[in-house]
């Protein structure tokens, strides 16, 4: 079994029209070589189950019990959506997984998460480290205040991941290419990335996480602040990328999730209600309540 | 019937006017004043300026001339005492070697202070912080000038001063001997403290002014605090933290009673060392109105009408020019926070 | 990688380090102010005034108060009344030039106006070193404190307040006088106290326009010097008596006091809006 079969279809997932195209040769994308993989241990983890373990996961902040002993795993590859109503508990989930829950007032946690066996929570882990490995795109693209090609090599560097001149420029010059945006930006990286679009700024977001060879990409509603072309153009991105890298996409646009996903999860005041294939969670749901949401009936 | 209510509906509509013009009367008495002000200004300093001409800036000796006898000196229609001559040279260095100073050494403090009540502090312990920095802030000037006379010039006198002749003796502004406390150095550490807050206080608005997403952003890559602080949110809030300098800067220039009570005031030299007595513009003119009453030509009264005006000048040009160069700045730069430019950046 | 988390961990204590450095004054002038302050302090201060380098301070007590008091009863009807126009008519040239006045007005420094009040008030008009005269040069430093204030505070009054007033039948100046101004008044009040705490800071402009006086103020608008309490610090530490030194503390303290009640009150008013 070579990675390529394996990540093309890890789950088996009959049919659907999901797959990601890199490998279709489209021009946009290059299939350059990564630049070395300092602290990924995917080679290792390739046939040891999800990323993403979740298991009895309590979340309090603010006086609120916002996440009610969440359970669920997130595979390797492809895209994890995670829809429901506002206020649901699946942003403050997503973030459970990189801590960037910590410094909320009043937090508090019970439960695990453990990425590749390891808890995040666990005593001494060092979180700015963890953070490098899980990337994390927001909902509203802000600019760093600093040139294009800065903003995406910036963290490397920061990190230690490139070191000379040549490195960081191949690591820019990947990264653009891997969110469509080199050939846009390219005659122009030095102009500050604030002068993008809100779509292209988003990219650019999601290039600066992908700069740092991360395990994960978790992306929150990416593509509610932006115009439609601007997310045709970002759910393009995702799907070349769900086949190289984990991605959960927290989104509130169920089209979405049936457009891009390959597995769905429902959560419902803080509990996971159903998870499982899109396609099952779209045609042929289990629960009422995951029926009465995916036909629009609230939310 | 009709009448009582056309008679209800006129009387409403002139409480109205009334209200208007009372308002508007408020409205224009900012401007009056400052106008009657100016205009006194300048018609009082009028024959200082004539007489005195270019040598009021570019000489040093403030000489009143000979007030019980001799011809007054007439030029251009008005008339000094003779002997007289009026040079400002002397206030505007000790000004503004006495603000530069001050600056130099409230500017990282107070930026030292906005980043802890901004980003590293909780909001807890950031309030209580920032209602002491304010509080600093509303201490009376002459409170300052008590401290700085009893506390801070003995010490710079017995302690600070000999030793920084002795470290740094071989640079000539710190050259020994320490004659007393009073002086630059004790008048540019007033000056700091009381600046100190302003640069704090505003600079605290300009760094809290960057939206908390950008914050989050740079957490998630995995930036420590002080990256995110350091390489994210100051080089936003850096064009308001300028700001803060200027305006603070602006303040110390314009400082009339602690620095006199610290300075020494001196009168016809010009500072050789940190330790020099100074005099400032705005404390010559506390100092000298009593003396300047009893010359009978009136020209020593012009001439700090004359020095007014030029304090005037330059505090209200620095209060006012500054912002607006640091808006032109920062949108060169491309990125603004938008309190500054009040809108979209 | 240790070296990023040493950085910052220098950067940060280096930060709390500039903490310490700006309140050492504050605390140092407090500690001192009370030490040597509280010692002269009795009853007695309230009561005797300052005759030459002993005595109390009564008389500099009663002056600060009559010249702020006078002071703000002439500069609030018009700052107050100055920030609603500018917030309520919002454009225009009045407008502009009221902001601008009161910007430029704020950076002016104190002696100016004393300077100023000096010799239109005290010398032209005749009206010698008077309480009037102060109060008068109080009034001018105070103006744009109160005018901005009262702009920034009713501009913060949502339109939606207002356009329910008004569509329920409420005319313009009834609406400013019974809705808006009553959403903005911790605002306002916010804005007097802090005018109120640099008045009773000031020492310049008074040295000139108000004069100094050992005695009680006698009720006389005009060719009446009036005394102050920030005078006595000024003069009464440079004296060799410990007597007059104790009176400069004692005032000293009594104004850190002013100064620290204003404060907390604005604190607490602004609290109250929230």
């Amino acid at each position: 079994m070579t990675m390529q079969r394996l990540w093309a279809n890890p789950l088996g997932i009959p049919g659907g029209s999901h797959e990601p195209s890199g490998t279709q040769g489209d021009n946009r994308y290059s299939t350059a070589p990564r630049f070395p993989t300092i602290g990924r241990e995917t080679a290792a983890h390739a046939s040891a189950g999800p990323i993403f373990s979740v298991s009895g996961l309590h979340v309090h902040y603010g006086g609120a019990h916002v996440l009610k002993g969440v359970t669920l795993d997130i595979p390797r590859t492809g895209i994890q959506a995670i829809i429901g109503p506002s206020g649901c508990g699946k942003s403050t989930f997503l973030r459970a997984l990189n801590r960037m829950n910590d410094r909320i007032a009043g937090h508090r946690i019970a439960g695990h998460v453990l990425l590749n066996g390891q808890d995040v929570y666990g005593r001494g882990v060092d979180v700015v480290a963890l953070r490098r490995r899980i990337g994390m795109v927001f909902q509203k693209p802000i600019p760093f205040p600093m040139s294009i090609y800065e903003s995406v090599a910036y963290a490397p560097r920061l990190h230690r991941l490139v070191r000379s001149r040549a490195d960081q420029d191949a690591a820019v010059e990947k990264s653009l290419r891997q969110t469509g945006l080199w050939n846009e930006v390219k005659e122009r990286l030095g102009v500050p990335a604030s002068h993008l679009s809100g779509g292209q700024q988003q990219r650019l977001a999601i290039a600066r996480a992908l700069a740092l060879d991360p395990e994960a990409i978790l992306l929150d509603e990416p593509t509610s602040a932006i115009d439609p072309r601007g997310t045709a153009w970002i759910e393009d991105t995702l799907q070349h990328l769900g086949g190289e890298y984990t991605i959960v996409l927290v989104t509130h646009s169920i089209q979405q999730a049936a457009r891009v996903s390959q597995r769905t999860a429902f959560f419902l005041d803080g509990e996971v209600v159903e998870e499982g294939p899109t396609d099952r969670i779209f045609h042929r749901p289990v629960d009422p309540r995951t029926e009465e949401y995916v036909t629009g009936g609230f939310g | 019937m009709v009448s009582e209510v056309a008679r209800l509906a006129a009387a409403r509509r002139n409480q109205e006017w009334v209200w208007s013009l009372l308002a508007a009367v408020g409205a224009a008495s900012g401007p009056f004043v400052l106008g009657v002000i100016m205009i006194v200004l300048l018609v009082f300093a009028w024959p200082s300026i004539v007489w005195n001409g270019d040598t009021f800036f570019t000489t040093y000796i403030w000489n009143l001339g000979n007030l019980y006898g001799g011809a007054p000196v007439i030029r251009s229609g008005y008339a000094a005492a003779s002997g007289a001559s009026y040079g400002m040279l002397s206030f505007l260095v000790g000004t503004l070697l006495s603000s530069a100073l001050a600056l130099v050494l409230a500017a990282p403090v107070g930026i030292g202070v906005a980043f802890c009540l901004s980003e590293f502090a909780g909001r807890g312990v950031s309030r209580v912080l920032s209602f002491f920095i304010e509080l600093l802030a509303g201490v009376p000037s002459v409170i300052f000038g008590l401290w700085g006379f009893v506390v801070l010039v003995p010490w710079i006198q017995r302690t600070a001063g000999p030793a920084l002749a002795s470290l740094l003796g071989f640079i000539p502004i710190f050259r020994g001997p320490v004659p007393t406390g009073m002086g630059l150095l004790a008048s540019g550490v007033v000056l700091g403290a009381m600046i100190l807050p302003i640069i704090a206080a505003v600079s605290r608005d300009a760094l809290r002014a960057v939206p908390a997403e950008l914050r989050e952003q740079g957490r998630a890559l995995g930036l420590t605090e002080w990256e995110v602080a350091r390489d994210l949110v100051w080089r936003i809030a850096a064009p308001g933290v300028t700001a803060s300098c200027i305006l603070a800067l602006g303040r110390a220039l314009g400082e009339t009673m602690a620095v006199l009570m610290v300075s020494g005031n001196a009168l016809n030299y010009l500072p050789s060392t940190i330790y020099s007595p100074i005099s400032t513009i705005a404390a010559t003119i506390v100092a000298l109105l009593d003396s300047a009453m009893t010359d009978a030509t009136g020209m020593a009264i012009h001439a700090l009408a004359e020095l007014a005006v030029v304090l005037f000048a330059v505090t209200v040009g620095v209060n006012l020019i500054a912002p607006a160069v640091v808006r032109r700045v920062g949108r060169q730069r491309g990125w603004v926070a938008s309190w500054v430019t009040g809108g979209n950046p | 990688m240790n070296w990023r988390y040493l950085q910052g961990h220098l950067a940060i204590a280096g930060a709390w380090g500039c903490v310490g450095v700006a309140l050492l004054p504050l605390v140092h002038m407090f500690a001192i102010v009370v030490t040597n302050g509280e010692r002269a302090l009795s009853w007695t201060v309230f009561t005797t005034v300052t005759s030459g380098i002993a005595g109390g301070l009564a008389n500099a007590i009663a002056g600060t108060f009559m010249l702020v008091g006078l002071g703000a009863a002439i500069v609030v009807p018009l700052g107050v009344m100055g920030g609603i126009y500018a917030s309520e008519v919002r454009e225009g040239r009045t407008v502009g030039a009221a902001r601008l006045a009161a910007d430029v007005l704020a950076g002016v420094p104190s002696i100016v106006i004393g300077y100023f009040g000096f010799v239109t008030m005290v010398t032209w008009l005749g009206w010698g070193f008077s309480l009037l005269a102060g109060s008068m040069a109080l009034a001018v430093i105070m103006l744009p404190y109160v005018f901005r204030a009262t702009d920034l505070a009713v501009q913060q009054v949502s339109d939606d307040l207002r356009e329910a007033s008004l569509a329920l039948g409420a005319t313009r100046i009834a609406t400013v006088r019974g809705v808006v101004l009553r959403a903005a008044t911790p605002g306002i009040v916010t804005g007097w106290l802090l005018a109120l705490g640099i008045a009773v800071g000031e020492t310049a402009p008074l040295i000139y326009t108000a004069g100094w006086s050992n005695y009680m103020p006698a009720l006389k608008l005009t060719h009446a010097p009036i005394g102050y309490l920030t005078y006595v610090v000024w003069t009464f530490i440079n004296e060799p008596f410990a007597s007059a030194n104790a009176l400069a503390y004692a005032a000293g303290l009594l104004l850190m006091l002013l100064v620290l009640t204003l404060n907390v009150t604005a604190r607490w008013a602004i609290a109250r809006r929230a």
